[in-house]
């Protein structure tokens, strides 16, 4: 049940008064979710955790500091608050603090992202739900793997000079792994409104994906055209967004938009942004420190054109804060994490007979893109089905591949973007998704391969 | 330690829950804190410190388990996270198929907590930010420096553990680490050294003391020289060659390659959804040649420092060593009970839980390469032509473990048994089996180094896990250094 919005804010507002900080800025993230994880044909983890955690940064004499709680107990906050007091005593160089305390002029979108449906579901018709699919498999003579989870969460920011913002969200998440001897075939939904989650068309698209994936040939390595589905696409641009959408990527030199802004780096079918109002997405309508999210251009028809700020590196760059801002323990920089690939004109249908020869991909593995970010040099393996495709047809299955490729190259060369959409997210995240079209693209390089 | 009202809210909740006639229950009470302190580029960029407390409750119940946490601690939460356990296991015991087979186990009543020589939570603050600010200052003393960092964390973990079996264990585990890093910039290149490993710091279980003996300082000259150096050295060059490497990247090699696909809960198919599964099947244990006869690979959660040691894991097993690669032949599997005796053998300890609201599933210890005999210098000595690669850079490995590739920071070329020019972006790939197969030299324990890994991934919702895995020097043949080529 959620712990509600008077409840949570009447306890930050209070210690927010109370604190002898010249600024004091808290947020609480509590979470209430269910997973249960299958395998096997049985159950075999089934768990609910309650989490809370309270993130405090405070403002003393041009310096700040952070500290966290897991109580919303007025005793804790203080306690807490005096710690970030207490390190933002210490040395360093004192500069005036980013973050604001007080009302914001910009108010964040209303967003319905809260499904008590989603929620309250008894917990025997989510097992039921289970056991359902786990038969359907069974009949096809598949195994089924898998994990389904429910919850709640809430998200509260509240500052020492009136800043206020509360957001209850519901969240879920159905994965499937349909398994047979040598294949496998993967399907996945990630969900605010559990009214939205459709299981069989999942079990449908696994248990296809894991027929066809029969005696898995292995190929050439080499160059190949392929049609990435939109999990594998996600990937490459959650990599994208943590090795070079931030601020801090960009002050680093790291990015591979640093210094190149407003140059072409990607190929005219590719615009990339991020929306966290767009309920496509996992929608979320302000960040940690309570700023409510701006859309963000990031790449616009293969061009460099935008990054995400927090207050900190908005201050450095003297931009506002575009609403990126993670958690105050966190010093990655802001984060890009509801993106969007703007989708194109060609029907997902006919994409595969667009292609005629190559490879269809339904999903990565393991990806890095800590080879060269610079170039968003990325390396990872394909898995739950990589399929050989011929004249537009798929004639069989290929091992597992390792691809190493330059992803700016590979979006360079994008022959076709479906007009269809899909959501990809982990609801254990719940704020984070990339809504993503399937990509077609010319020459992708492969350089390894599994057993 | 823990307090005893804690004990007794717990006891209370664990005599009730044996009231209710659950077939087992445990309760963990977990409080951590950790502080972490990073300097850049000479200002101090961060400094937090995090506590969190909660209580998790596990039932096993009409053969099906049941796990609920809560950060809620007094007696009606408590009741109220134990409903929800046993909610959660009747929901699951009415369309259960199996029941859960879990095999009884002794009870312990201990204590366990890490030696240490000074707490670092007793060191100032400002001490540790002046420590980090001298290596701070070292580290940018070159002007192709561009991003000079610092860094410290410090974890406490007070644990306690209560079983419907008896069991009732005390730990309080310390670990202390850091890592500096040099980033090096000239025009669109970006090249970086890190010590003692890169990505997030290293850590031991242990005090203030290991920070020290880490001497940030002095190795800070070599780290910003090496990084420099990078921007003006050959790419690697790529072809089938003779590669050692060194521990720093051994760790994450063993880590990927033997500590995950030696999970047996992984084995057995209950990680395919997310984490994926294993090469080291069942019906290979005791018969597949995973490597060479001088791999030895050891699990083992007694090894003193190590950040997967403890006294008990979390459902109550003493910590013990397990044999995983014995003289080349798969032997043994981190297990939990339940996932042991699935198979027929008894648990290896590694139920871990990376907190208090986080569900105990099978971990990694401290997977160590066990040391051969002699030096690096020997080991170069004997290379008449190869790559020696150190810190690991980037790393990636296919869902059965098998399929790897590794980048590190840096390269040296080996000729004639010396060590010459450095290489930048090296990179090698492999099969598992294959490479740990071509392993042709192991330095001995006087090279051998402990690592500790702070950001191990696993598990639905992900939990990161602290591990331990230790190395020496090791030389491996024929190993695919750069891309194929392209046929």
């Amino acid at each position: 049940m959620l712990l509600g919005e008077a409840r949570i804010l009447s306890a930050l507002r209070k210690a927010a008064r109370a604190s002898r900080a010249d600024q004091t800025l808290l947020a609480v993230q509590r979470v209430g979710q269910t997973t249960l994880r299958f395998a096997n044909g049985k159950i075999h983890q089934n768990f609910h955790e309650e989490d809370l955690l309270v993130w405090i940064k405070v403002a003393c004499g041009g310096r700040s500091g952070v500290a966290t709680t897991s109580s919303l107990k007025h005793s804790s906050l203080e306690k807490a608050i005096e710690a970030a007091i207490a390190i933002a005593h210490l040395s360093g160089k004192a500069t005036v603090p980013a973050f604001s305390t007080a009302p914001l002029s910009l108010a964040p979108p209303r967003l319905t992202t809260y499904f008590p449906a989603t929620v309250h579901q008894p917990m025997s018709e989510n097992v039921r739900r289970i056991r359902a699919l786990n038969r359907c498999c069974e009949k096809a003579g598949l195994g089924l793997a898998g994990s389904f989870t429910v919850g709640e969460s809430e998200l509260a920011v509240a500052g020492s000079k009136g800043l206020v913002q509360y957001q209850p969200f519901s969240l879920g998440g159905l994965r499937l792994v349909a398994t047979r001897e040598g294949g496998s075939g993967f399907a996945a939904q990630a969900f605010r409104d559990l009214g939205t989650l459709e299981p069989e068309h999942l079990l449908d698209r696994a248990m296809d994906s894991c027929r066809k994936n029969r005696d898995p040939k292995p190929l050439r390595l080499g160059k190949y055209d392929v049609l990435l589905e939109p999990e594998a696409v996600a990937e490459l641009v959650e990599w994208l967004s943590g090795i070079g959408f931030g601020a801090k990527q960009m002050q680093e030199r790291t990015s591979f938009m640093a210094g190149r802004l407003g140059e072409q780096i990607m190929g005219k079918r590719i615009s990339i942004y991020d929306d966290g109002a767009d309920p496509r997405g996992l929608a979320a309508p302000f960040d940690m420190e309570g700023v409510p999210k701006q859309r963000v251009d990031l790449i616009v028809e293969g061009r460099a054109e935008g990054i995400v700020y927090d207050s900190h590196y908005g201050k450095i760059y003297h931009r506002p804060s575009t609403g990126h801002a993670l958690a105050y323990d966190d010093f990655e920089g802001p984060l890009a994490s509801n993106l969007f690939l703007r989708a194109g004109q060609t029907p997902r249908a006919e994409m595969l007979k667009r292609m005629g020869h190559g490879l269809w991909i339904t999903r990565f593995h393991y990806v890095s893109g800590l080879l060269k970010p610079r170039e968003a040099l990325m390396t990872g393996l394909t898995r739950d089905g990589t399929f050989i495709v011929k004249r537009g047809k798929v004639v069989g299955a290929a091992k597992n591949l390792r691809f190493t490729q330059s992803i700016l190259e590979a979006f360079s060369n994008v022959l076709a973007v479906s007009r269809e959409q899909h959501l990809v997210g982990d609801p254990a995240q719940g704020f984070s998704s990339v809504v993503t079209p399937a990509l077609l693209i010319k020459g992708f390089t492969f350089t390894g391969q599994t057993k | 330690m823990v307090p005893p009202q804690i004990i007794h809210l717990l006891s209370e909740t664990c005599k009730s829950l044996k009231r209710r006639g659950v077939d087992y229950a445990d309760l963990r009470w977990v409080e951590e804190t950790h502080e972490e302190l990073v300097v850049q580029n000479l200002q101090v960029e961060h400094v937090s410190l995090s506590t969190t407390e909660g209580v998790s409750i596990r039932v096993l119940h009409q053969g099906a388990w049941g796990y609920a946490s809560s950060c809620r601690i007094d007696p009606a939460g408590l009741r109220h996270t134990a409903e929800k356990a046993i909610e959660m296991a009747k929901a699951v015991a009415l369309d259960s198929k199996t029941k859960a087979k879990f095999p009884p186990f002794p009870p312990s009543k201990g204590h366990y907590e890490t030696p240490l020589e000074v707490d670092p939570f007793s060191v100032e603050m400002q001490k540790k930010l002046d420590y980090l600010m001298w290596a701070c200052r070292i580290l940018k003393d070159h002007p192709s420096i561009k991003t000079a960092t610092a860094k410290l964390d410090f974890y406490r973990t007070d644990k306690l553990f209560l079983s419907t079996e008896g069991a009732l264990i005390e730990q309080r585990i310390t670990e202390s680490g850091g890592t500096i890093e040099a980033a090096a910039a000239l025009d669109h290149e970006i090249q970086r050294r890190s010590f003692p490993s890169s990505n997030d710091s290293c850590l031991a279980q242990a005090g203030y003391e290991y920070v020290k003996s880490l001497d940030f300082v002095g190795e800070a000259v070599r780290v910003r020289k090496e990084a420099v150096a990078l921007l003006r050295a050959k790419e690697c060059p790529s072809g089938l060659k003779t590669v050692l490497l060194m521990p720093d990247q051994l760790v994450l090699q063993i880590h990927e390659s033997c500590g995950h696909p030696a999970e047996l809960d992984r084995a057995l198919g209950m990680e395919l959804s997310f984490a994926g599964g294993s090469f080291l099947t069942p019906d290979r244990l005791g018969k597949l040649r995973y490597g060479s006869k001088r791999v030895n690979i050891t699990a083992d959660a007694t090894l003193p420092r190590g950040c997967g040691t403890f006294g008990y894991d979390d459902e109550g097993v003493p910590a013990r060593k397990v044999p995983i690669i014995q003289e080349g032949i798969f032997t043994g599997y981190l297990s939990s009970r339940e996932s042991a005796a699935a198979i027929g053998r008894v648990s290896s300890g590694a139920m871990r839980a990376d907190g208090w609201n986080s569900v105990p599933i099978v971990r990694m210890t401290n997977v160590n390469l066990e040391p051969g005999t002699g030096t690096l210098e020997d080991l170069v000595r004997d290379t008449k032509r190869g790559i020696l690669m150190a810190t690991n850079k980037s790393w990636s490995i296919d869902d059965r473990r098998l399929n790897f590739q590794f980048g590190t920071e840096i390269a040296w070329e080996i000729r004639g048994g010396k060590i010459g020019q450095p290489f930048k972006n090296p990179v090698y790939t492999g099969i598992t089996p294959e490479f740990w197969n071509s392993c042709s030299g192991i330095a001995g324990p006087e090279e051998w180094r402990l690592y500790g890994v702070p950001n191990c991934a696993k598990g639905e919702p992900v939990q990161v896990m602290h591990v331990g895995h230790g190395a020496s020097p090791a030389r491996f043949e024929k190993v695919q250094v750069g891309r194929h080529a392209a046929r």
